[in-house]
């Protein structure tokens, strides 16, 4: 009884202090959130292939920046496009392209899938630079960020506020669908999947067409962030289709732990934070995350979260301590 | 053991970190002007040259008596020459400290995307050194000015040089982007215009950062010019040079940057590059009054010669300084209104901020390289006259600008 509630009062708890943060914080921290809140749901769709899935996935960014320009070149040559309108054009991009891309990389995995996807986002990033008259090039796009219409009324997205609780409630509803996939039955196929696919396939799954729906799938939540990314900033360059996107979020990743769901939540947090902090201090700030980063594969491999659980378990939880050996180790 | 003391090591420099920033204060009752360059990477070099010149022009300003009786506080953001992470940087100064004047130097892309920014934020942006002439052309708003260059300027200002001296075939070579098809266009344009009898008779672009140019070398040297033209800048005009002086290309350059002192260092043969031609706004050896006592009073502080971006930068600050005063406040529109039709007379003669447009109507100074200078003990330039403003104007209907 307590395991099924507690994830719900978490999510709960979470809502209302999220409903509470523009009172609390200042406009410029705000900003920061809403940014946080929109990389916390591409690095999710990001574990769903690397923590569950098992797939190092290269090329994340082609789906998060083709709907980043997809979004902005929507916005600009068709006047009057509604936001909902908006979303379902980026979303639908990233869906179409996850597709056929999947279909193309289905029999591949590990450094083979690797390689391929970098190949892929190679491309994608390659057409954004070149296609000077679309995408802008190096120039970028610039847009203006449409109001939100609700049907009875309309509401302005000129301001933080707003489009932070709008962030905040479709990106949020995103990442507990995501959470509840985990645990349908279909999320159980993935992790299975990972642990001993042949066994998969002896007992009648067909194991392709689940990695097709899954790549498809974290396409799309990817492809989501990458539209509010657009409307976030109301700008987008190649930076959001290039193969550093993808190194940004598998850092985030790596750094909050593929292990639990949360993991990759606390990663974005440290992640932006630092990258905001630290880009003041010194403009040789990837090298200050290069070297945590290297250090947490090397003595952490298990991430923040599985650091905060140790701790969490070394205070709190002593009786439960099962002869020194990490329980945190595989509870997906 | 080991394994907790790591975990325990990680979680506390973790903590450390993200206390960090509680220790950082901001001043109060300062202007705060934000300076978008790349601070690191490859132009590294050319963003720290623009900021030293903003930095003297914030101390100059500061030295007699401040802005309005403010001081001037520079801030500089590293660009990385990325739009994206200018605009982001840019965005968080405008939250948190509420900076409201931008300029910066370096990359057209930066530009643009800041000029859209500080529409939005209802803040200034200046450049002094973003030079394709669309910023101020179809991509004009009125939070954006430009007390500096412009392609069309330029090319304009270097094809009456040409004209003047009397070549009549001549070759133009420039990178594959819109900064260097503006470039070429306008200079063909203006040459069109002025003297239908010069021909071009070699038109070649390249891909921005190319590494063997002998292909286009073998094509300029068959087309046999009297004269070369090139807006290439760094590494692309240093390998033009390099490859094709020994190959045969023997004939004058007419180039934007010529006198760009790391980039002659950089040749390592001053043979490659004297006798070449250029057009600045800003340079070193310009012969006006306010220009030496610029020069000199910088070379007494700082022991060592101001670069054509530091004097680039300072004259177009000192220019926007000017505009706050005579606004008498820095609310934007105030700003705005204020510097909209405003004349300076700085180092580089006097500047005229057209209102329709925002670019500045300014003189080019041409310069030549020649082996003895009073400068560096490489070659450098020495001072060959000046286009007036008047001359490279372009008329305000030809720009494609519309001001909202």
């Amino acid at each position: 009884m307590k395991q099924k509630i507690m994830p719900l009062i978490t999510i709960i708890a979470l809502f209302l202090l999220g409903i509470f943060m523009p009172v609390i914080l200042k406009q410029y921290h705000l900003n920061m959130l809403t940014e946080i809140i929109i990389f916390a749901l591409f690095a999710v769709s990001y574990n769903l292939l690397l923590g569950y899935a098992g797939l190092l996935s290269f090329g994340h960014a082609m789906f998060f920046g083709l709907s980043a320009f997809v979004t902005a070149i929507a916005i600009i040559h068709i006047p009057g496009l509604s936001l909902w309108n908006v979303i379902l054009i980026g979303v639908g991009a990233a869906v179409i392209v996850g597709f056929i891309i999947g279909g193309l990389l289905l029999r591949h995995k590990g450094s083979y899938f690797a390689l391929l996807t970098l190949a892929f986002n190679a491309l994608f990033y390659a057409i954004a630079t070149k296609w000077h008259s679309v995408t802008g090039g190096d120039d970028g796009l610039s847009i203006t960020r449409p109001g939100l219409d609700l049907g009875f009324t309309s509401i302005p997205l000129d301001s933080l506020t707003n489009f932070y609780y709008l962030t905040l409630v479709i990106m949020g509803a995103a990442i507990v669908f995501c959470w509840y996939f985990t645990h349908t039955a279909m999320g159980k196929t993935v992790l299975l999947m990972r642990e001993n696919e042949e066994r998969m396939k002896f007992l009648g799954f067909n194991t392709n067409i689940s990695r097709l729906i899954l790549f498809t799938f974290t396409g799309a939540l990817a492809g989501l962030a990458g539209v509010f990314y657009t409307l976030h900033f109301q700008f987008v360059s190649i930076s959001a289709i290039s193969p550093d996107m993808t190194t940004a979020v598998l850092l985030m990743v790596f750094v909050g732990g593929t292990k639990k769901f949360w993991g990759p939540l606390l990663g974005v947090f440290v992640y932006i934070i630092l990258q905001n902090y630290l880009s003041n201090i010194t403009d040789r700030w990837p090298l200050v995350i290069g070297v945590i980063f290297v250090l947490m594969v090397l003595y952490v491999p298990g991430g923040l979260s599985d650091v905060i659980m140790n701790v969490w378990q070394r205070f709190f939880e002593k009786k439960d301590n099962n002869g020194g050996k990490s329980a945190t180790a595989e509870e997906v | 053991m080991r394994k907790k003391l790591v975990y325990g090591l990680c979680f506390l420099s973790m903590v450390l970190m993200l206390s960090l920033p509680a220790f950082s204060v901001a001043a109060e009752g300062t202007i705060k002007l934000g300076v978008t360059e790349p601070l690191s990477g490859t132009f590294k070099d050319i963003g720290e040259r623009y900021l030293d010149g903003v930095l003297y022009a914030a101390q100059v300003i500061n030295e007699s008596g401040g802005l309005l009786g403010k001081k001037v506080e520079v801030v500089p953001i590293d660009s990385e020459l990325k739009p994206d992470v200018a605009t982001r940087k840019a965005q968080s100064l405008i939250l948190k400290d509420g900076v409201k004047f931008f300029c910066g130097g370096t990359g057209s892309s930066v530009g643009a995307a800041m000029a859209q920014l500080a529409e939005k934020q209802n803040a200034i942006m200046y450049t002094y050194g973003m030079d394709a002439a669309s910023m101020t052309g179809e991509k004009c708003n009125k939070n954006f000015f430009r007390p500096g260059g412009s392609t069309d300027g330029r090319s304009f200002a270097l094809a009456q040089l040409v004209v003047k001296m009397g070549y009549k075939k001549i070759a133009i070579i420039g990178q594959d982007y819109s900064f260097g098809h503006e470039a070429l266009s306008a200079f063909k344009k203006r040459i069109a215009q002025i003297s239908p009898s010069t021909k071009i008779v070699c038109e070649l672009y390249h891909p921005a950062g190319t590494k063997d140019f002998a292909p286009y070398v073998s094509q300029i040297i068959a087309a046999k010019p009297d004269a070369i033209f090139t807006p290439n800048w760094g590494n692309d005009l240093t390998l033009l040079l390099k490859q094709g002086r020994p190959m045969g290309m023997k004939q004058k350059i007419f180039d934007y940057y010529i006198n760009d002192e790391v980039t002659i260092q950089g040749l390592g043969n001053d043979s490659l590059i004297i006798g070449s031609m250029g057009a600045e706004i800003w340079t070193i050896s310009m012969p006006t009054k306010k220009n030496e006592v610029f020069v000199a009073k910088f070379y007494k502080e700082k022991k060592r010669w101001p670069s054509y971006c530091a004097g680039k930068a300072y004259t177009a600050t000192m220019f926007w300084a000017e505009a706050v005063k005579k606004a008498g406040s820095t609310d934007i529109a105030a700003v705005i209104k204020a510097w909209e039709g405003l004349s300076f007379d700085g180092p580089a003669g006097v500047w005229t901020m057209r209102a329709g447009d925002h670019q500045g109507q300014v003189p080019y100074w041409y310069t030549e390289i020649v082996a003895k200078n009073k400068y560096f003990k490489h070659a450098f330039e020495t001072p060959r006259g000046m286009a007036t403003a008047k001359s490279v104007e372009v008329p305000l209907a030809e720009t494609g600008c519309k001001m909202k």
